[in-house]
């Protein structure tokens, strides 16, 4: 499909439910997207089903604390400065794009640089929702190689990154992105059309669009749009979707989990008859609990919407008093194979619980 | 010690005469056009309540809604000179991205990004560069503009790019008038940039309306102090009103809760006021509305004004009851009330009309509702209550159930107890709260940083901020010794090692006596 300017809003308010309360608010990224397809046209959103076995395909995003990105503007020329040098140093021309997530801001990147080029952007992500490093990324879990990568600064200088594990590369790259202003665009995970077809998360962004359409037709109380909600993600690599709870937050603390600060948000039932639901944070939202038992937990989704008009919020918007309703869904099934749930699962995290899908904790009735 | 607190709205123009917490005369007129001719109306007629109490006035304080609406209209908008200091960061993403064409045009086309600003972590994101703030300068002596705004890249944390420029071109150019994002805002450099630029595209016009309400009191007599109310319920005084029109937005919703507050004697209380069609529902915490997340826009432009938090609900006076009681509203009747409704001798049932019956309201003529049945107005009131108790549930901090004060015309509605709240509070003059509101506002102060709690302990970083808001409180006309903390924000930066929290504190004052308030 030719993906246009009046596809981003959607796009964006899709990116930010499927972000899990992180991946920073997109809007300047889809100012950026905007000015870029205005500018130079349409994308090409492609299946990755259309790409020949041996195109050379890279990730593009940015890398970094969105705080930063607050002050710290991306170019309109970046991603597609940051492609070129990619291009120079590998001596190969590219010929598709793809995103590392589809949760915030990242989800448009590609697009950018895509408009410039004239390059295809390919239907999907690495991620299927938004997750911290880079290991956490299918490309990553298949065993594609993060490196050699391009860095690429907002002076528009480019460090080239190696790295023999994907560990050793998300350490260098935050490096370098704190060295220089907190956010960084990065071209990463060169692969060939075959191996990205074996590990995208496939058809994310067509997915998002709709899903940004389906909350913007369904603005109001989250009652009216849980239904649109549930049979959209029923039709989709998401699978189940279920209503958690509503209510509003009583209280926000942070504590140390597993050698990570993270938070933790209260909330209370409006009907207050349900024991409280708190949600652990950790730049996304990661586990969900009624009471002492987990509702939700990562790798599956966790959102949390804005209950008079189910606009998601993201973790840092979260305030004493806020009216919420928190909504959970499954994640793709490549995030659930072992060697995915080895990095996603929450002990990777630092909990000290097994995954469970969130369609067996609550299963539906026959 | 008499104050006078005047408020100009879009219908009505209030003003109230107070002494301490005293109501002594209040007064409600309509908004003249030129809007100063009703202001003098409403200053006269509660003056004339209480002859020569002029030398015994020694604040007068205006909310007004003129900015927003000049802003909301396209109206007294001239055009802006907007300078940025953030490159080589953010090209393409010039001044003004993102506004509707028609406010951006009011401004003009009139942009100049140049080196400048700072980075998250202190360093300079690139030195201003001496020879492009000559052309700038060139360019401006050469321009008819009259006003600039300076922004630059994390200018809350470090405002030195903003101040050099400004300095510097209020060397070469000493009539322009210059806006500094810094003294405007937050975090969020195009939300920070945007509120600079409609503050600065708003000066003649702020020199205007607060020059002839500053005439106006003199005028009559009134050799006091005056002072303007911001957003965030305090007030600045009218010389920094002059230069800071901006803040101003949103200040409506913000007199109206803390009027209800004070004319309560509640700090802490729910709010509801119920008007025609809808009742807003907000939280008085401390004195201070809570205040919503979502981003403000003023015009379709974003800005990070923050607004107080407002549950809206589809229920008023002249909300339409379905024939069984079972549903009211959200259609109404609006102001078509006093035509179409029952008691009014139309022919259409609403909520009024069901209190009315029931003998609880004095409206209309309540013969001709006498066919209603005793089970149709039992289940209307009992709909009405429901859906006023699950809206300030919705709306309660904690589980306790706490005061709630009705105010606005639809609060007749109300005519029994509320379960969800501890008691009922109907305060006598709550049509005139925003009024009051502005009569009592105190003066405020705010600052925020980035502030890793690994280098520096957290009681000691708020400590470092809250000094810093006090300060900005005392330069603005506060009483040293009664400032107080109204509000400590913290929020943990995601995807950023070193426990880095952003530190908001909001300080309030008394006014401090024969201070800077005085025109």
């Amino acid at each position: 499909m030719k993906l246009t300017v009046d596809h981003l809003e959607d796009l964006a308010r899709g990116a930010v439910f499927l972000a899990t309360g992180g991946g920073g608010d997109p809007y300047v990224a889809m100012l950026t997207a905007r000015a870029a397809l205005t500018e130079f046209g349409p994308v090409d959103l492609i299946p990755a089903s259309a790409l020949s076995d041996d195109a050379t395909v890279v990730t593009v995003g940015n890398v970094g604390a969105p705080s930063a990105g607050l002050e710290l503007l991306m170019s309109i020329d970046e991603p597609q400065r940051a492609i070129q040098a990619y291009e120079e140093h590998i001596a190969t021309r590219v010929d598709a794009l793809v995103s590392f997530e589809i949760g915030g801001g990242n989800s448009l990147i590609p697009l950018i640089a895509g408009a410039a080029l004239g390059l295809p952007v390919v239907d999907g992500d690495g991620m299927g929702r938004a997750l911290p490093e880079a290991q956490m990324m299918t490309y990553s879990i298949a065993g594609v190689s993060a490196t050699p990568a391009v860095v690429l600064d907002y002076e528009g200088y480019a460090v080239v990154l190696d790295a023999d594990n994907p560990l050793d590369y998300e350490h260098q790259v935050r490096q370098v992105s704190a060295e220089r202003g907190g956010m960084v665009t990065a071209v990463e995970h060169p692969m060939t059309g075959r191996q990205l077809k074996e590990s995208i998360v496939p058809a994310t962004v067509s997915f998002s669009i709709e899903l940004g359409r389906v909350l913007r037709e369904s603005r109001g109380r989250t009652t009216q749009a849980l239904e649109p909600l549930r049979a959209l993600f029923a039709s989709s690599i998401f699978g189940h979707f279920e209503h958690l709870y509503s209510g509003k937050v009583v209280d926000h603390a942070t504590s140390i989990v597993g050698g990570y600060d993270v938070g933790h948000v209260t909330i209370e039932s409006f009907d207050t008859s349900q024991p409280n639901l708190t949600l652990d944070v950790k730049n996304e939202f990661l586990v969900a609990r009624i009471g002492t038992e987990v509702v939700a937990s990562v790798p599956d989704l966790i959102t949390v919407v804005d209950d008079e008009t189910t606009e998601p919020i993201s973790a840092e918007r979260l305030r004493y008093g806020q009216r919420v309703s928190v909504l959970g869904t499954g994640c793709p099934p490549m995030l659930r194979t072992g060697a995915a749930l080895a990095v996603v699962e929450p002990r990777a995290f630092g909990f000290d619980f097994d995954f469970v899908p969130i369609e067996q904790l609550h299963p539906r009735q026959a | 010690m008499l104050r006078i607190g005047i408020d100009v709205g879009g219908t009505h123009t209030d003003a109230v005469l107070v002494r301490g917490t005293e109501l002594l005369a209040a007064t409600k007129t309509l908004t003249t056009a030129d809007v100063i001719s009703g202001v003098m109306d409403a200053l006269e007629r509660v003056l004339a309540d209480h002859p020569g109490s002029e030398a015994q006035v020694t604040a007068v304080m205006l909310g007004t809604t003129q900015f927003t609406n000049a802003v909301v209209e396209r109206r007294h908008l001239v055009p802006v000179g907007a300078i940025r200091l953030a490159a080589p960061s953010g090209k393409g993403l010039d001044p003004k991205i993102g506004w509707p064409d028609d406010v951006a045009a009011a401004l003009g086309d009139h942009a100049w990004v140049l080196r400048g600003g700072y980075l998250y972590d202190g360093r300079p994101l690139a030195d201003i560069d001496d020879a492009e703030v000559d052309r700038l300068i060139a360019e401006l002596a050469a321009s008819d503009l009259q006003c600039v705004a300076i922004t630059s890249a994390f200018s809350p944390m470090n405002a030195e790019p903003e101040v050099t420029v400004a300095d510097r071109i209020s060397a070469a150019l000493p009539d322009m008038r210059i806006v500094r994002s810094h003294d405007l805002g937050r975090l969020g450099i195009l939300e920070r940039e945007n509120a600079a630029l409609l503050n600065a595209s708003l000066l003649p016009f702020a020199e205007r309306v607060v020059g002839s309400f500053t005439e106006a009191v003199r005028g009559r007599g009134l050799n006091c102090r005056f002072f303007v109310s911001q957003n965030d319920g305090t007030l600045m005084n009218a010389s920094f009103a002059q230069s800071f029109p901006a803040l101003t937005f949103a200040s409506g919703p913000t007199n109206s809760l803390r009027g209800a507050g004070l004319l309560s004697g509640l700090e802490n209380a729910i709010v509801v006021d119920i008007g025609g069609t809808t009742s807003d529902i907000g939280v008085l915490r401390d004195g201070f509305p809570r205040e919503s997340t979502a981003i403000t826009e003023i015009g379709g432009v974003r800005t990070n004004f923050r607004m107080p938090d407002l549950l809206t609900l589809g229920l008023g006076g002249g909300s339409l009851v379905s024939d069984d009681g079972s549903t009211v509203g959200p259609q109404s009747l609006g102001h078509r009330l006093v035509e179409d409704g029952l008691a009014f001798g139309g022919s259409t049932l609403t909520a009024t009309d069901i209190v009315v019956a029931a003998g609880t309201a004095d409206i209309g003529d309540r013969r001709l509702v006498e066919r209603l049945s005793p089970e149709l107005i039992d289940r209307a009131r009992a709909t009405i209550t429901e859906m006023l108790d699950t809206a300030i549930d919705r709306m309660r901090p904690d589980e306790d159930p706490m005061p709630v004060v009705l105010v606005g015309g639809g609060a007749v509605l109300v005519d029994r107890d509320l379960r969800s709240a501890s008691r009922v509070v109907r305060p006598e003059h709550a049509g005139v709260a925003n009024a009051i509101g502005a009569a009592q506002a105190q003066i405020g102060g705010e600052a925020e940083q980035l502030v890793s709690y690994r280098n520096v302990e957290r009681s000691k970083a708020i400590e470092m901020v809250t000094a810093s808001a006090a300060a900005s409180a005392i330069a603005a006309g506060a009483d040293a010794t009664s400032i107080r903390t109204a509000d400590v924000e913290e929020i943990a930066m995601s995807y950023m090692e070193g426990a880095v929290n952003r530190v908001r504190v909001k300080v309030v004052g008394d006014i401090v006596q024969d201070g800077p308030g005085d025109q």
